[in-house]
């Protein structure tokens, strides 16, 4: 009885490299692999952005104008900047491949098409504003234009946006902590939900612009009535939210961390908690468009600073280059807010990866 | 032998509940008397609705007695405690903790975490998890959970473990791994055990004592002691006999 097994023999050696295996190397093991004409399509479409912003500045130079154009070079350096930026990247994802690391690459050959198409948005756009006039001038100025007003009152736009800023985290600062307090407290105490539940109910529904008037007659300042009104939205959502997921707590988590020997501060802050973080972090989430929102209609409505009166203003003084630099401010500000959330609330809830989807 | 030596004593307890539909009351458990000490281990066989688990979480302290005593030692049983290890069918590990913090979970909760890193060592290496000592509960299997959980619930080294059910989750040769793992700790600590059961197999090869009981009200209808050494044969004669004998009790006799 003195056959060998290979299998044993070889099991000794493959196994502990294959317990070492990272979740990249692996799916680099069961990927396909391509073909040689799918690696050059890649390659192409990785470089494809470089190409189309190409076109974008020579459809921007090359095409004659359908009507006069200020400092033209400024639209060029834009494109060229961006195009630079991408072509850093690529270097950079390609350099990383080459010492061994496809993920960003392979990150990169996700999003290329995208850049790409976004630049052709900005040529189309350029196409339809200055070259033929469609979208009529100066009411939908063209990209030079905006990008030209923006580093003019470059000083005035940055004013603005610090103004808004403070606003919106002050407000929904205030909201989320206040909505956290009584959102855990309601969702953990019945004598709490008894009193506060009858609030929410009443309040919750009222869209927030309706307070608008009325903080601007009662409030001292405009500031702080649009503080009011911006943590009022925050505080409804955050305390809807973590009440929820607080009440949802699964029972058995409780009776097991009693008997663990949990008191019954630990089971609020050790158990139903951290239970609930889905949920509350949605709520911070939903919170912060809500927010958003408010301080749009608080800065059109009353308030005399910030990017959304700066927007009002402009308009009045038909400025549309000034309107639509605060536009792109406003909307870049949102998104690096809203990214930012959703970071925190991966690393918070890392918990979850590969459990939901 | 570090845990001390208890004994569990249940007297007249009657246990009932308010049904959530309507007004009725439904009793689940009527008059039980049980001892119990140290060094045995104890199987809870009977179909559902018995109320061999509202037994279990009545000696945990989750529940108070409608009417009766549950005391050990002479001390009547008023709140959960350490000192009484529950571990659960579904394995309750805390999904936003990884498997090392879910086993230092309760010496976090009584403030006696530093200075016994070394615990919490000790229990990933019995069930040979050091490796998933970063993972999370969502990324094990079920037995990986069932082991990570009893560990969590034996780092107080409780004078009772109490088991509901806790391998009826898993598949059978998982089960029967288990079944021996639990023996092994038991043994080596010589606590007093109470395990409920569905299984007559399990009850008969783990208890030193099989308790059977019936629903409505829930009663004690037997209590069989086993007389066989350890590691029991399952298809010995003397095994099958106890099996057979525990089955009559449930009414599913009528093989002999």
């Amino acid at each position: 009885m003195s056959f060998k097994n290979p299998q044993n023999t070889n099991a000794q050696t493959d196994r502990p490299q294959q317990s070492r295996l990272t979740r990249q190397q692996l799916k680099e093991l069961e990927e396909k692999e391509k073909t040689a004409w799918q690696k050059a399509l890649d390659w192409v479409i990785m470089v494809l952005p470089l190409l189309c912003g190409g076109a974008a500045i020579l459809e921007y130079w090359m095409i004659p104008n359908g009507s006069p154009n200020k400092n033209p070079y400024t639209y060029v350096g834009f494109l060229a900047v961006l195009a630079g930026l991408y072509l850093l990247y690529l270097l950079f994802a390609a350099g990383k491949k080459f010492a061994g690391d496809k993920s960003v690459l392979d990150k990169l050959r996700y999003r290329a098409p995208l850049f790409s198409a976004l630049f052709l948005l900005f040529a189309g756009y350029d196409y339809l504003t200055l070259k033929t006039g469609v979208l009529s001038q100066p009411f939908v100025p063209c990209l030079n234009y905006i990008i030209n007003i923006a580093w003019i009152d470059r000083a005035y736009l940055f004013e603005c946006t610090l103004h808004t800023l403070r606003l919106l985290f002050l407000g929904y600062f205030i909201g989320v902590g206040l909505g956290l307090v009584t959102g855990i407290a309601c969702g953990y105490s019945e004598k709490v939900r008894y009193w506060i539940n009858p609030i929410i109910k009443f309040l919750g529904p009222i869209p927030t612009s309706t307070w608008i008037p009325i903080v601007m007659v009662v409030a001292t300042s405009l500031f702080k009535g649009a503080v009011f009104i911006i943590a009022l939205g925050s505080w409804f959502a955050v305390t809807v939210a973590s009440m929820t997921g607080i009440s949802n707590v699964d029972k058995d988590f409780f009776d097991a961390a009693r008997t663990l020997g949990a008191s019954s501060r630990q089971l609020v802050f050790r158990v139903a908690i951290p239970h609930a973080m889905p949920s509350i972090l949605q709520g911070c989430t939903q919170a912060m468009s809500s927010a958003c929102v408010a301080i749009m209609i608080a800065e059109m409505m009353g308030v005399k600073a910030g990017l959304g009166w700066y927007m009002n203003w402009a308009k009045s003084w038909a400025a549309y280059d000034k309107m639509f630099a605060a536009l792109f401010v406003i909307c870049f500000i949102f998104t690096v807010v809203t990214k930012v959330l959703d970071l925190i609330k991966r690393r918070v809830l890392r918990w979850q990866n590969g459990v939901v989807k | 032998m570090a845990e001390k030596k208890v004994a569990l004593e249940m007297h007249n307890v009657s246990k009932s509940f308010a049904k959530v539909e309507n007004d009725e009351v439904t009793h689940a458990l009527n008059e039980i008397n049980l001892h119990a000490r140290s060094g045995e281990f104890v199987s809870l066989v009977g179909p559902s609705g018995c109320g061999k688990s509202t037994i279990l979480r009545l000696v945990a302290g989750l529940i108070m007695p409608t009417t009766g005593k549950v005391t050990v030692d002479g001390k009547e049983i008023t709140e959960p405690s350490p000192e009484r290890g529950m571990m659960f069918q579904k394995s309750t590990l805390f999904p936003w903790l990884t498997v090392e913090k879910n086993i230092a979970f309760s010496l976090k909760m009584q403030g006696k975490l530093k200075g016994n890193e070394e615990k919490v060592e000790r229990m990933l290496r019995v069930i040979g998890l050091e490796s998933f000592r970063n993972d999370y509960p969502g990324q094990l299997s079920g037995g990986m959970a069932q082991r990570v959980a009893l560990m969590r619930s034996l780092i107080n080294e409780p004078d009772i473990l109490l088991l509901d059910e806790p391998l009826g989750a898993l598949d059978a040769f998982t089960r029967m791994n288990m079944q021996d793992e639990i023996l092994k700790i038991w043994q080596e600590k010589g606590q007093l055990a109470l395990m409920v059961t569905h299984d007559v197999d399990e009850a008969v090869y783990m208890g030193t004592r099989v308790i059977v009981m019936d629903a409505n009200p829930g009663r004690v209808v037997a209590d069989i002691k086993v007389d066989e050494e350890y590691p029991r044969d399952r298809s010995s004669k003397a095994f099958v006999e106890y099996r057979n004998e525990i089955l009559n009790r449930l009414h599913f006799g009528g093989q002999r």
